[in-house]
Formats: C-alpha cells, sequence, structure tokens
C-alpha cells in the first residue's frame, strides 16, 4: 500500500459465510461492549411505558441507538408522527455517507445481497469493514456477519434492560461511554496515510464541532464529513 | 399512554426511515459514475465521518473523553489493535473517574 497515493478500492466483492463467520469473530468484542448501551435503552423503553415487547422490537426493526433513544423523547399520545420520521431521518443522516463510502465495493454485489449487508450497517461494523477494505479484503459478508452480531447483541441487551428495568443501575458509567469514541479512534488512526491527510480530517472536526453547537442534533457528523470529503477530494482528485 | 397501534405504526415508521438512510448511499452512487475524483471523495469521506463522530463527543465528555481518545490513539499507533485501543480508552476514563480529584 503506498502512503498516500491512490486510494485503495475492491475491484470485486464476494458474499461468503467464511466471510460472515469472520467478521463475527472480529467485531465480538465490541458487541460485547454494546450490551450495557442495550440494556439502558431497554430500561429506559419501560420507564417510558412501552412494553418489554415493543422495546426489543423497536431494536430488532430499527437498530440505531441514538436514533431509538431520540424517538423515546418523543413518544407520547398523540404520536408526533413528522417529527419522529425527521428526528430519525436526522439522527441517522450519517448512514447515507457511510453506505456511499461502501458503494464502490457493495456496487458488485447482486441487488438482494447488497441491501441485505447495508440492513445491518451500523458505526461499528462499518468502521472495521473500511479497515478491512484497506488491507484489500473483498468479502462483503465481514460486513454481514459483524452486523449480524452486533444486531442480535443489541436486541438480547434490549430484552435484558427490559425486564431488569433500572435494577442494574447506570452500567455506562464504568467508562463505557467512551467505548465507541474509542474504538472510533483507532479506526482513524488506522486509516492514517501521511501528512496530506491532515488537511481534510482537520477540515471535517472544525465543520463537526462548529456544527454540534449551530446545527440540529445530528446533523453536525454530516456536515463535518461532506467538508472532509469535499476538500480531500480537490487535493486528490 | 401510547397504544398499541400507534406504537407499532411509529416503529415500523422508524425502520423505515432507518432503512432508506442504511441503504441510501449506495442507491445514490449507483447512479453516479464512480471517478477517480469522487472515488477520492468517498475515501476521504469514509474517514471524516469517524472524525466528525469522535471529535464533538470527545469535547463535550470533557478532559476524561479527550485523555481516553488520546490513549485510544496512541495505542492503535503502537499495537495496530483496534480493540486493544478500545480497552484501554475505557481503562483510561474508569480510572480517571476512579480518581478522588474530579477533573473539571
Amino acid at each position: 500500500m503506498n502512503a498516500h497515493g491512490a486510494p485503495r478500492m475492491a475491484r470485486t466483492a464476494t458474499l461468503t459465510w467464511r466471510g460472515i463467520v469472520a467478521g463475527a469473530r472480529e467485531i465480538a468484542p465490541v458487541a460485547i461492549f454494546v450490551i450495557p448501551f442495550g440494556i439502558a435503552f431497554g430500561a429506559a423503553a419501560i420507564e417510558k411505558g412501552l412494553s418489554a415487547a415493543l422495546a426489543v422490537l423497536m431494536s430488532a426493526f430499527v437498530f440505531a441507538g441514538a436514533s431509538q433513544f431520540a424517538a423515546l423523547d418523543l413518544w407520547s399520545s398523540p404520536m408526533p408522527y413528522l417529527m419522529l420520521a425527521l428526528t430519525v431521518f436526522a439522527v441517522n443522516a450519517r448512514h447515507i455517507l457511510l453506505g456511499a463510502a461502501l458503494a464502490p465495493w457493495l456496487l458488485h454485489l447482486p441487488v438482494a445481497k447488497r441491501y441485505a449487508v447495508l440492513s445491518v450497517l451500523s458505526d461499528p461494523n462499518w468502521a472495521q469493514a473500511t479497515r478491512a477494505l484497506q488491507r484489500g479484503e473483498t468479502d462483503a459478508g465481514l460486513v454481514l456477519g459483524s452486523g449480524l452480531l452486533m444486531w442480535v447483541a443489541w436486541i438480547l441487551a434490549t430484552g435484558i434492560g427490559a425486564v431488569l428495568g433500572s435494577n442494574l443501575g447506570d452500567l455506562t458509567r464504568f467508562g463505557f461511554d467512551v467505548l465507541m469514541i474509542s474504538f472510533f479512534t483507532a479506526a482513524v488512526v488506522g486509516q492514517w496515510r501521511g501528512l496530506p491527510d491532515l488537511v481534510p480530517w482537520l477540515v471535517a472536526a472544525a465543520v463537526a464541532l462548529v456544527g454540534a453547537s449551530v446545527l440540529p442534533f445530528g446533523w453536525h457528523v454530516v456536515a463535518g464529513a461532506l467538508a472532509g470529503g469535499i476538500t480531500g477530494a480537490l487535493r486528490h482528485g | 399512554m401510547v397504544d398499541g397501534t400507534t406504537a407499532f405504526l411509529a416503529i415500523a415508521l422508524m425502520a423505515a426511515v432507518t432503512f432508506l438512510t442504511r441503504i441510501g448511499g449506495v442507491v445514490i452512487m449507483s447512479f453516479v459514475p464512480i471517478t477517480p475524483r469522487i472515488e477520492a471523495f468517498l475515501r476521504h469521506l469514509a474517514v471524516s465521518v469517524i472524525v466528525a463522530l469522535v471529535v464533538p463527543a470527545a469535547v463535550k465528555g470533557g478532559p476524561t473523553a479527550v485523555l481516553a481518545v488520546a490513549t485510544a490513539g496512541l495505542v492503535m499507533v503502537l499495537t495496530r489493535s483496534a480493540v486493544g485501543a478500545m480497552l484501554a480508552g475505557v481503562a483510561c476514563a474508569a480510572l480517571l473517574r476512579a480518581l478522588p480529584i474530579p477533573l473539571l
């Protein structure tokens, strides 16, 4: 791999059982640490008046923690459907960018497999997938397997939290809240290709920081990512 | 109290919107020819998403989170192990929070 030349993108994509198993195995340590967040969501959902079954149903069908917590804030009768849809879209809009970044790879897959893989796309397994791409992997099973394991962990943890409620206390106090940002930091550092990367990264960081205080909740990530991407394209394109 | 039907509808709506965001990027890119410039954009986009997630979250988390992120970054540089970096960041935060002196 050269230091800061042409990006390395897979020219082909496969989807195998071997990849699915490998992806699940690789994400397992992260999936374990997702459990406290799932438990916290389950407990919070019960406090909001959802049944345990509904909390688990939401985790199974939505599978996007931040937006599920945001939805609990809006959970009332009459249901503010439009606000709910807009909030969920805003919090999850970054998925569009995550997916786009994987497009040069996933577009090589047949349509059904492509969308199956994307249906379990989340931040951690996406970060893992981008690193796998860098080392030349072509098996999209890595994304599907890691996503499925995260999904199962999220559903199980929601169920545990919904049944046990707040009896467990706030598990996130043990530093679990810094877990994700630490993992993402590792993903960023792992992608470092040399000094030319610095400017787009700084632009992304600056725009995201400013955006966090001036933009509606969730949009600073989208703004920062687009700014960094455009800066990179202008400098290297 | 939210009744069952309303709850089902709300969850279905959330699921549909979230699924659209998950497939949206690839759907859009299937209509855009992937030129070298677009590819450079996507590669920088990929890292920038993570930078945009981490930096504001670390700043909002205060000195503890910033130090945890720094530790995670350092461990990643030294060991190239994402899981090791993750555990080091968490350990750092837990340690700082256990200290009798509260950080800012």
